[in-house]
């Protein structure tokens, strides 16, 4: 049978067939010359004839392949074989994929340990990137977030003080470039909840002016929100935070209308507003503060933290400009209270935001990225292991034919199917530490509306993680795998192509080392700012003191006299419940932030300069019984007590660092400082004013330093009048208890104010214990320090095992060397020493940059630290012990191992 | 009476009387391709030939167009062969054309006064 397929194939070469169908053609065409031959031979052709007429059948009297060339079949020239090229491609990855998955099959606790370090690294990542994301990234969840601003006074020594509720109102009514203006008294209390169904329960409760949901652009679910006409009328009213109508009445509306009882009073509930509303404080409903009855008296007092809506169109700029003129304004009006008072617009967002938490989120963003850096560095090592070990199997495929790229693309996909494996996990992981964090993140650090969660861009951000970390991890083996010459490595014994993976290795492992290195010195940088926060000396027992915020902001109690009286009682009901050993009064809680805020102060009798006219001092305002209440000891003259009434001459307390600034004169011997202070004179003035009243207060004693912030920097300096002689209506009750919860004592003292407080026309809030003031005072700083601590604790890990793989493996693939050398008459001690040595090499390299790096790292955390520098030796010092007793560990078995080859079983060829 | 030219034929082809006559081969049975020209040649009686480099693509432009149907049979000991059936648009397409070529014929013979009865 004669053979056709050649001339058939050049006559369809042209033709743009599909090659099944090119195959199909050439056997049905074949068949029929078979037959037309057979035909010609049995009409007397010879066989050359037969086929020459045969084949000239193909080309006449019209050639094949133009009549077939209009076909469809014949007609695929651009989809056909680029479709095909596809096809193939895509059956190729197929296949690369179902290899990789074998490969990774085969090696279960290669493909474990590999998918476990990228789960940690990514999952880290993402839960950081959820806070971040939530915090710093989004737009607040306000409808309008971009047009809400913050609003404070600015006064000479506060750049965001509290507003007073008589100069909102005036802003208010003055201001053309706000649409609505409200504003919230800070804190938020517990009231008792009285039901229809008389069920008694505490809620949470923050009181707001009319205008302040307006201000935040919220409109009201069902019902309404507060208006001027309940402002005006001073109707009790509450509004309610969504959440709780749903939890608490089901998301009711029948509920808008009706009363509910709070702390003995009725409250009408005339709306439900969304919850994003929390935004002004996490409470369960929120009550309104009426502006519009409040006395002239109200001017002076700063009790609210305001929001403005900006009108269509307005700027923030213009809208600053407009509160400052009219700020001016008021100025002029009212110059006993507001002379030197201006404003201080900022966007809700940097407000809620604050800087602390920009610092801590972009500082956690970093250390995780870092982690995760470690953690690719690992696999990276990892596959260039294998790499190195499968470097004969990768050059026999090249050898064989396999395209260089074709070897790549099987080694990435290798890197994309872990690092896929190793997002799936991580996104487990993250939601893990998500699920975790409202208990490790400190109160207050996190903005009420800030909830980070696991959604769709915290996905996003790990599916793209996975993308850059496989590619990371993958391509510097894929490279390395690909860069020899096959017949190289191919012909090489033992060593193949692992000399240059090997030196890319010890890179990726000195890199591990000084990442390590670095995250440790922050770590213990942080730590050590830890200790000095906790560990300093406050000044005062904080141990057994229940503190709660009194203010009561009403008419109820309009002179002077009134409030000391009610003060008095309050004092005496408290003091004699069971339990409570001291009771007193102050408006400044001890590393609780200042509510009255500074003085100026000039020491009489001194020359004052310029400088000096601008010299303030901590104002407080104490009851006699604060020193012994807090413990807080006077080192020289005394405590206040009934010498120091109302009418009587005015008096003061300073404290050491008062001593310090104005009586260095008086010696370097502290003991004649005190004395030159006691008896002396001080002219106090609460406004900057020249014509401002000053108050000559002769010093009567001098109290030992009290810190006002955990990690402040300088000895702040402090002046205590008595209740007496300056009473004020926002201050802080002190109960102190001689053993036991002093959290305890919270209801009995709530209920022995309200017995003297009978209208209930006065506010409770901030109830806290001073330990629990001390706790959240240091929290951020204990939280930093630990978080970073255990990221470094896991940096360490990794780097420590990419450490001990690195050199686990150079042992493995020196072992005929080793076993050379032992035949040769070396002793195991000898190439204990070679891998020493390369682990030397490593560690030093990875050290001395891993400190350089810690130099720079320290210095951005300079910030945050306290009682310690960034470039600290003892904690360099610690960071290296722990490195190199971690290394110890981690180089003790293979070089063990590598000492323990067997000579023979090795020369003898593996 | 001279075989028809099979450069002319090429042409009635393309006019479609060419499909006309494999259509007509394929009415009662398929058949494969080397079968067909054979059809063809025994039914004109060897006055028209079809050859393979003309045959082919024609059955495929058939095949195509739906009115053919080509598959490959396998017999025991034999080598699988690829056999054309009309399909059911084949069929009525055939119907259509053979009408439409009776009707041509008899104007032809009309208008040249071939005695044709």
């Amino acid at each position: 049978m004669a053979e056709w397929t050649n001339e058939l194939r050049e006559r369809l070469a042209r033709l743009s067939l599909a090659p099944e169908r090119a195959a199909e053609i050439e056997e049905e065409l074949s068949q029929h010359l078979d037959e037309r031959h057979a035909e010609l031979l049995a009409e007397g052709h010879d066989a050359a004839e037969a086929r020459r007429i045969a084949l000239a059948e193909l080309d006449a009297p019209l050639a094949l392949a133009p009549q077939l060339a209009p076909l469809r079949q014949a007609r695929q020239p651009e989809p056909a074989p680029s479709g095909a090229a596809v096809r193939r491609g895509w059956a190729g990855l197929a296949h690369d994929l179902r290899h990789a998955a074998r490969v990774l099959r085969a090696q279960p606790l290669f493909t474990l340990v590999a998918v476990l370090t990228l789960a940690l690294g990514i999952g880290a990542n993402a839960a950081i990137f959820a806070v971040v994301d939530a915090s710093l990234l989004r737009p607040l969840p306000l409808p309008e977030p971009d047009r809400v601003l913050a609003i404070a006074e600015r006064t000479a020594s506060e750049t965001h003080a509290n507003v007073s509720p008589l100069n909102l109102r005036d802003w208010r009514q003055r201001s053309r470039t706000f649409a609505h203006l409200g504003a919230t008294q800070d804190g938020v209390g517990g009231m008792v909840m009285t039901g229809a169904d008389g069920e008694a329960e505490m809620v949470s409760r923050q009181w707001v002016t009319a205008g302040i949901f307006e201000a935040l652009g919220l409109r009201a679910i069902v019902g309404r929100t507060f208006s001027e006409d309940d402002d005006r009328a001073g109707r009790n009213a509450v509004v309610l935070n969504e959440s709780f109508w749903r939890a608490r009445y089901g998301a009711d509306p029948a509920i808008v209308g009706t009363e509910v009882r709070l702390d003995g009073e009725m409250f009408t509930i005339v709306g439900v507003v969304p919850s994003s509303a929390e935004i002004i404080g996490r409470s369960n409903l929120w009550g309104l503060a009426p502006l519009q009855s409040m006395g002239e008296r109200m001017r002076g007092v700063y009790f609210l933290r305001a929001y403005g809506l900006l009108a269509p169109g307005a700027s923030i700029d213009a809208a600053t400009a407009e509160l400052a003129a009219i700020a001016d304004t008021l100025a002029a009006e009212h110059p006993a209270t507001n002379a030197g008072r201006g404003v201080a617009i900022d966007p809700l967002q940097t407000r809620v935001v604050g800087e602390d938490l920009r610092r801590t989120a972009l500082l956690f963003l970093a250390v995780v990225g870092f982690v995760l850096l470690i953690c690719c560095a690992n696999v990276a090592s990892l596959m260039l292991a294998r790499a190195g070990a499968r470097s004969r199997e990768l050059a026999l495929r090249a050898a064989l034919g396999a395209s260089r790229a074709r070897i790549v693309r099987q080694l990435l996909v290798e890197s994309a199917l872990l690092a896929a494996a190793g997002g799936a996990a991580g996104l487990l992981v993250g939601a893990g530490i998500l699920a975790l964090a409202p208990w490790l993140v400190p109160d207050g650090l996190l903005p009420p509306t800030v909830a980070p969660t696991l959604d769709v861009r915290v996905v996003g951000f790990c599916a793209l993680a996975t993308v850059l970390v496989g590619l990371a991890f993958g391509l510097l083996p894929a490279w390395q795998a690909t860069a020899g010459s096959p017949a190289r490595i191919i012909a090489s014994e033992t060593r193949g192509s692992t000399a240059g993976g090997g030196r890319l290795r010890e890179w990726v492992v000195i890199g591990e080392v000084a990442t390590a290195v670095a995250l440790l010195v922050g770590a213990g940088l942080l730590l050590r700012t830890l200790l000095a926060v906790e560990g300093v000396d406050r000044g005062y027992r904080a141990s057994g003191v229940l503190t709660l915020l009194v203010d009561p902001i009403s008419d109820r109690y309009p002179t002077p006299a009134d409030l000391l009286r009610f003060y008095d009682a309050v004092e005496g009901e408290v003091s004699a419940l069971p339990g409570v050993e001291r009771v007193a009064w102050a408006t400044t809680r001890p590393l609780g932030g200042s509510s009255f805020g500074s003085a100026f102060v000039s020491v009489d009798g001194l020359p004052v300069t310029e400088g000096d006219r601008r010299r303030t001092a901590d104002y407080q305002i104490v009851s006699n019984g604060y020193f012994s209440a807090v413990d807080l000891p006077l080192v020289a003259g005394r405590a206040f007590d009934a010498r120091d009434g109302s009418d009587s001459a005015p008096v003061a307390i300073v404290n050491e660092a008062f001593v310090q600034h104005h009586f260095a004169d008086a010696g370097a011997d502290p003991q004649a400082r005190l004395a030159a202070a006691l008896g002396r004179r001080v002219a106090v003035r609460l406004s900057a004013r020249p014509d401002a009243e000053v108050v000559q207060r002769l010093i009567v004693g001098v109290a030992r330093q009290v810190k006002a912030r955990p990690d402040e920097r300088e000895d702040f300096v402090q002046v205590y009048v008595p209740l007496a002689q300056n009473p004020v209506d926002d201050i802080f009750l002190f109960v102190r208890t001689p053993s036991g919860d002093a959290g305890a004592l919270a209801d009995g003292v709530r209920r022995a104010i309200g017995r003297i407080d009978t209208e209930r026309l006065v506010g409770i809030r901030d109830v806290l214990t001073l330990d629990g003031v001390v706790a959240e005072a240091t929290a951020r700083h204990r939280f930093r320090a630990v978080l970073v601590a255990a990221f470094a604790g896991v940096a360490l890990l990794l780097a420590m095992v990419g450490v001990f793989g690195a050199l686990a493996c150079s042992v493995q693939q020196r072992a005929r060397d080793s076993g050379v050398r032992l035949a040769l008459g070396a002793a195991p001690r000898d190439v204990f020493r070679v891998v020493l040595r390369d682990a030397g090499r490593m560690l030093a390299l990875g050290i001395a940059l891993g400190v350089a790096g810690a130099a720079v790292f320290g210095q951005w955390l300079s910030g945050v630290l306290y009682g310690v520098q960034p470039l600290d030796p003892p904690t360099l010092l610690g960071a290296l012990s722990l490195l190199l007793a971690a290394a110890g560990a981690a180089l003790a078995l293979p070089a063990w191992r590598a000492s323990r080859v067997d000579p023979v079983v090795v020369l003898r060829g593996e | 009476m001279t075989d028809i030219d099979t450069r002319t034929l090429d042409r009635e082809m393309k006019k479609g009387s060419a499909e006309l006559v494999i259509l007509a081969c394929l009415e009662a049975r398929a058949l494969h391709g080397y079968e067909i020209s054979k059809r063809i040649e025994q039914r004109s009686a060897g006055r028209m030939k079809f050859h393979i480099a003309s045959l082919y693509p024609l059955l495929y432009r058939l095949e195509e167009r739906g009115w053919l149907k080509g598959r490959w049979v396998e017999k025991a000991g034999q080598r699988r062969r690829r056999y054309y059936e009309l399909t059911a648009q084949g069929h009525r397409v055939l119907a259509r054309q053979r009408e439409t070529w009776k009707t041509f014929v008899e104007a032809m013979s009309m208008i040249t006064g071939a005695d044709h009865g």
